[in-house]
């Protein structure tokens, strides 16, 4: 199964893709989503062709209705995927605050301070957990 | 390859193709953090362009570095910082990896120094920055520039690779230029490398001031309740290894002789010792080192191993470059960087 993805994107050997087919189970043993990773025109030399270009499928999920929903789908989507949401484990209210404010005072999101805890208030109630006291905050760079 | 998210891409690679020394470029794990990342690249068009603190500026096509400069090759690990952060407890936002953000490929270019002494640094030179053709998707968003000391830049081993496993470095990992920074973690690696700059400062920006930071103590160690006050750009790498069979659900039988096998990697001085355990770190015994394939490449190790009895074991591997660096017992810092903890693999015999 593993190989067998990535051999057929080879074998295809155009243009992009994303496919989600199939899982893999990691070191954990626990079941991953699997995807032949993106790969460019290989025909010939890299001094063959001068344009290279790829196509980057996008893979976004659909997110449940919810309170702060909408200003959630406007602020974040715009620059990242919800992935970035969903790859995520189950944080407490307090790592989630922070990662917004990040979002709006480092890298500039365009977002007041009532809609940060709005959006806060979604993604905990999408993925948190209950404060534990000794959360981590977050950083950069991750 | 494992999907994390799709917009910038970030993907993991399969531990499976950790049993191959070269990772193949359609699997080499992908990185990306600004959502403008390049997609087409023309050329005819496309320069490298050198300036700053230089009597002569460059302006250097890809075939001007192939055929302007000695190729040079070098086998090395690439590691995101961030590689294995979804083991630390407590957990730290950040791209959920697992072990899969790291391989090893053999990179072909040329060095930084034969294109810093082309275009003549003039004295006083203090830092060179880096800069991809990636942009950020707001103006209040960093562009993503790293840079090196001019020492460390010049020092001949760091290099702009045009090939990646003697092929065209695919557009997710940086086509056509990928700078190299052997023994140090990927974040330096800038992709579709296109600017580098002299300076005769210090290099100051979000993504070295703020961001990709280590604290200040050893293996970059802080506690949960206590963070350190000090911090310091993320470096070189520390020691690890890692298991790439038995798979954690492999059938394993009493009286079956087993391979057990992984890889193991430091910042350059070399895996000198690898020692695997079967009994949860109760016992140690030396594992077989394959050929060194170059110091900054990975080193495979191997060792046999026959459970005698049924049952739950925990298998350990610990390995030891050559100034005695090791892996950690436990660790925790607050980005989720520079993981190297002692990896433990449970299997069933049965």
């Amino acid at each position: 199964m593993r190989n067998k993805t990535t051999r057929a994107v080879i074998s295809i050997g155009l243009a992009a893709f994303f496919v989600g087919c199939g899982t893999v189970l990691n070191n954990t043993g626990e079941s991953q989503p699997e995807t032949s990773a993106p790969v460019q025109s290989m025909s010939g030399s890299p001094n063959g062709d001068s344009v290279h270009s790829i196509v980057l499928p996008h893979d976004e999920p659909l997110f449940p209705p919810g309170a702060g929903r909408d200003e959630f789908v406007t602020a974040c989507v715009v620059c990242h995927s919800p992935r970035y949401i969903t790859m995520q484990p189950q944080f407490p209210r307090s790592t989630w605050l922070s990662e917004v404010n990040k979002m709006k005072d480092v890298y500039g999101a365009h977002i007041s301070d009532e809609q940060a805890q709005r959006i806060t208030d979604y993604l905990v109630s999408i993925n948190g957990k209950a404060d534990s006291g000794q959360a981590p905050k977050g950083t950069y760079g991750e | 390859m494992i999907f994390l998210t799709d917009r910038p891409p970030q993907l993991e690679t399969p531990i499976h193709y950790f049993r191959q020394d070269l990772t193949p470029n359609e699997a080499f794990f992908v990185r990306w953090h600004l959502e403008g990342i390049p997609t087409s690249v023309d050329l005819r068009t496309f320069r490298l362009n050198v300036s700053g603190h230089v009597r002569q500026p460059l302006q250097l096509s890809v075939d001007d570095l192939r055929s302007q400069f000695e190729p040079i090759s070098i086998i090395a690990v690439n590691q995101c910082s961030g590689n294995s952060r979804s083991f630390f407890e407590p957990r730290v936002p950040g791209g959920q990896w697992k072990d899969g953000a790291v391989g090893n490929a053999k990179w072909t270019g040329v060095s930084v120094k034969s294109i810093l002494d082309r275009a003549q640094v003039k004295s006083g030179a203090m830092d060179v920055s880096f800069n991809g053709l990636d942009a950020p998707p707001l103006a209040s968003v960093a562009d993503f520039v790293k840079a090196l000391s001019i020492d460390h830049a010049r020092d001949g081993e760091v290099m702009i690779a045009y090939a990646m496993n003697d092929q065209a470095l695919p557009m997710v990992n940086g086509f056509p230029l990928r700078l190299v920074v052997p023994g140090w973690y990927g974040t330096y690696w800038v992709k579709a490398l296109s600017d580098i700059t002299v300076l005769p400062q210090a290099f100051s920006n979000f993504w070295t001031d703020k961001a990709y930071r280590i604290p200040k103590g050893p293996n970059g160690t802080e506690s949960p309740k206590d963070l350190a006050k000090e911090t310091v750009p993320i470096n070189r790498f520390n020691v690890r290894s890692i298991f790439v069979r038995p798979d954690p659900d492999e059938t394993l039988h009493p009286g079956m002789p087993t391979e057990m096998e992984g890889i193991a990697f430091d910042s350059g001085y070399g895996i000198r010792r690898v020692e695997v355990s079967t009994d949860a770190g109760a016992t140690w015994a030396d594992a077989r080192l394959d050929t060194e394939l170059g110091k900054y490449s990975w080193r495979r190790w191997r060792a046999s191993w026959t459970p005698k009895q049924r049952g739950e074991y925990r298998l350990m591997a610990r390995a030891t470059n050559s100034v005695g660096e090791t892996q950690s017992k436990a660790q925790w810092n607050r980005s989720g960087f520079m993981w190297n903890v002692i990896q433990q693999v449970d299997v069933t015999v049965k």
